[in-house]
């Protein structure tokens, strides 16, 4: 990213992060009423930076790891907003803003890593749709990750018969914990399951075949049965809440792994060494 | 010789309700009691009466309170017949700036039974509404009364006082509503029917239950609680095939081992496809296995762990309110000043004339004179002392408004300021006060 824009950015996320922060310890400020705004603007600068950037490289601007972090922060602040403002559950904004401040902050001091020119033969409408739609299925499994970590907490508080914090008194309930998990699931993995056939076909018209079996696609399988069956046990055998969160949770750090796994040891061509 | 506030009145806490009942009025009679108070007080110029089952409290505006009690507690005595040596040690007196600290922390609900609840303000708009009807509240209550109202509603913006939950019944409902995100959809199970189910049921209701299942050990009074709420009674030894039905079960019924054990719940938790049961065990014994609370997506929560939640909110609200005494000690001040401001009035009045006054002596003065200028030039002499005059009269208010000189009392400097100006009515100074206070009565 440009220090023109990483600066303000970064300094949008944080005081956001800091703000959500003092607003679940019930610390009235301005900074804590200002979280979600400040999460937006972050956003929104961003969204500048990366239009900048996708104007002078005439694509999205994904073509390493680095970068592609910066896009999945980038998603998850947006699919973040959304869900804070849509379900009216600022708690999430605790979760969201410090993970896309700490992602971002990582990428600018350590990953960051020299931009490779794209071959003009990969060049396709493929590659922008199967790389948003890639990261923003992972975008949307950080957020049912943290929905589900918030769950684990409220469960054991209600567990422990120490539920009724008073700045508790807006906090969302289980049962709307649990739906917003299982929906965001739903259409995480959705667009997980279009990114791969997306891919493919992407992978069809340029190498000729439609799966090569290099490490980023066979983890990324792995994923999507992991959260396939996620989705089938809470249908079948009814398994939700606590279970369900847990395991929301499991296949997540096994995500984190892959993504960071495979793009760091084992780049292959979703690491940009196209060959 | 000033305005002041008074209060003066009984509580929960200075009288027991068997004081409290004989004093308090019906909430039809207080128009026509304010009017006769007026009549029997004439030192109170302007009252309201506050009339709640925890307070009977009577707040006025006089310049003479020690007389205005007196008459006050007489007028008391008489109208609800009661002998003022009954209710008199529970008599409690607050003037000037305790009395506007006391009505703001009435409307707060700092000084309620349980701080925090929010019934006293309306309960509070109401009394207002009648002496406004009345026709007794004048300047200064309008003013105490909706600054009262404001500093309630800041005071519930800024703190967590009505937050929490206070009584059992309301602690159950206030998890319910912790676990499920609505209870339209949800089922309720009542294992006897006793007084504490049925409020819980009865909160639970008003959160939005529609389907409630009732059952007991003696039928009939399950049939006819369910009659009361719109529930279906059960028969007692048949109730377990709904238990997978309940989203919300609550227990009170007399057994000496638990009703429900946790190897039987677990199979209808399965059957549930694991969706959450929140249990209520208000029983004593308890007639839920402890156990019951490890099953997955079971939230026991017997009589002392609600009893707990009570005990939390209780001391949350009491610490909160710490924070809500400050707020009302600053509006305090912020209507205090307001009001000493108004004592200014009359006083400005007299100084503002005693200046024209002598300006147009001194124009009169040189009638002959000015009637021989021009006119254009006569009016710039009209202006040019009119301004002089106002850049001088400027200089006296806004320095006494503002404290500038030296004393602590802004009236007292005014009085000053208008002694020396009106040299004519020096020795009569006081008669003219009083005149003019009259006057801003009606203001």
């Amino acid at each position: 990213m440009n220090t023109v824009w990483l600066i303000p950015t970064l300094a949008c996320y944080a005081m956001s992060a800091a703000g959500f922060a003092m607003e679940r310890a019930g610390i009235r400020t301005r900074l804590a009423r200002w979280a979600t705004p400040m999460l937006a603007a972050g956003a929104a600068l961003q969204t500048g930076d990366l239009l900048m950037r996708g104007i002078q490289a005439g694509n999205v601007p994904v073509t390493n790891f680095g970068q592609s972090l910066v896009f999945l922060a980038w998603l998850t602040a947006l699919a973040g907003l959304v869900v804070i403002v849509r379900t009216r559950m600022p708690v999430i904004g605790v979760y969201v803003a410090p993970i896309v401040f700490v992602v971002l902050a990582l990428e600018a001091t350590t990953v960051r890593q020299a931009r490779l020119a794209m071959p003009q033969t990969l060049r396709s409408v493929w590659l922008p749709i199967h790389v948003t739609l890639a990261l923003l299925g992972y975008a949307l499994f950080v957020i049912a990750a943290g929905v589900s970590l918030v769950y684990l907490v409220y469960e054991k508080r209600l567990k422990a018969k120490r539920p009724l914090m008073p700045t508790d008194e807006r906090t969302p309930s289980l049962e709307k914990l649990d739906r917003i998990n299982y929906r965001l699931l739903g259409w995480g993995f959705l667009m997980l399951s279009l990114a791969i056939v997306t891919g493919a076909i992407w992978a069809d018209a340029i190498w000729g075949q439609f799966w090569s079996w290099e490490p980023a696609e066979s983890w990324t399988l792995v994923i999507w049965f992991l959260y396939a069956g996620l989705l089938e046990s809470r249908l079948t055998v009814g398994w939700r809440g606590r279970r369900a969160a847990a395991l929301t949770i499991v296949v997540f750090t096994v995500l984190v792994g892959s993504f960071v796994g495979v793009s760091l040891l084992a780049p292959g061509k979703h690491g940009g060494n196209f060959g | 010789m000033r305005e002041s506030l008074f209060i003066f009145g009984i509580n929960h806490r200075t009288a027991p309700v068997a004081v409290r009942e004989r004093l308090a009025y019906p909430e039809g009679e207080i128009v026509a009691a304010l009017a006769r108070l007026k009549q029997a007080a004439p030192a109170i110029d302007e009252v309201a009466l506050i009339s709640t089952c925890n307070r009977v409290e009577i707040m006025g505006v006089t310049i003479a309170p020690d007389r205005a009690q007196r008459e006050a507690t007489n007028f008391l005595a008489c109208d609800r017949g009661v002998d003022a040596t009954d209710f008199a040690p529970a008599l409690y007196v607050h003037q000037a700036r305790a009395a506007v600290r006391h009505l703001f922390r009435v409307g707060a609900s700092l000084d309620s039974m349980v701080v925090g609840e929010p019934q006293i303000l309306g309960q509070l708009k109401n009394a207002y509404a009648q002496a406004a009807a009345a026709g007794t509240a004048g300047l200064v209550l309008h003013r105490a009364f909706h600054k009262a109202f404001s500093v309630a509603k800041r005071v519930r913006k800024a703190t967590l006082i009505g937050h929490g939950s206070v009584s059992v019944s309301s602690a159950a409902v206030g998890l319910a509503a912790k676990i499920f995100d609505t209870l339209t959809d949800k089922t309720v199970l009542l294992i006897g029917a006793g007084q504490m189910a049925e409020l819980t049921a009865r909160n639970l209701k008003r959160l939005g239950v529609q389907s409630l299942l009732i059952t007991s050990r003696t039928f009939d009074n399950a049939v006819a609680l369910a009659r009361r709420l719109d529930g279906t009674a059960v028969p007692f030894d048949n109730f377990r095939p709904y238990l997978k039905l309940a989203d919300v079960v609550v227990g009170s019924v007399a057994a000496a081992a638990p009703v429900i054990g946790p190897e039987e719940f677990e199979g209808v938790i399965r059957e549930r496809r694991y969706r959450p049961v929140f249990m209520i065990d208000l029983g004593v014994p308890r007639n839920f296995d402890q156990r019951l609370n490890a099953l997955e997506n079971v939230y026991l929560y017997d009589i002392d762990d609600l009893s707990t939640v009570v005990q939390e909110s209780i001391g949350d609200r009491e610490r909160e309110a710490e924070k809500a005494e400050g707020i009302v000690d600053l509006e305090v001040d912020s209507f205090l000043k307001w009001l000493g401001g108004l004592d200014l009035v009359p006083a400005i009045k007299d100084i503002r004339s005693s200046v024209e006054q002598l300006r147009e002596l001194e124009l009169e003065r040189h009638r002959a004179w000015l009637a021989s200028l021009a006119p254009g030039e006569r009016e710039r002499i009209e202006s040019m002392t009119r301004g002089l005059v106002n850049k001088l009269l400027h200089r006296i208010l806004s320095g006494i408004r503002e404290g500038r000189a030296g004393v602590a009392d802004g009236a007292y400097a005014a009085e000053i300021a208008r002694r020396l100006l009106s040299n004519e009515l020096a020795i009569e100074g006081d008669v003219l006060i009083d005149d003019d206070s009259d006057e801003d009565d009606d203001l």
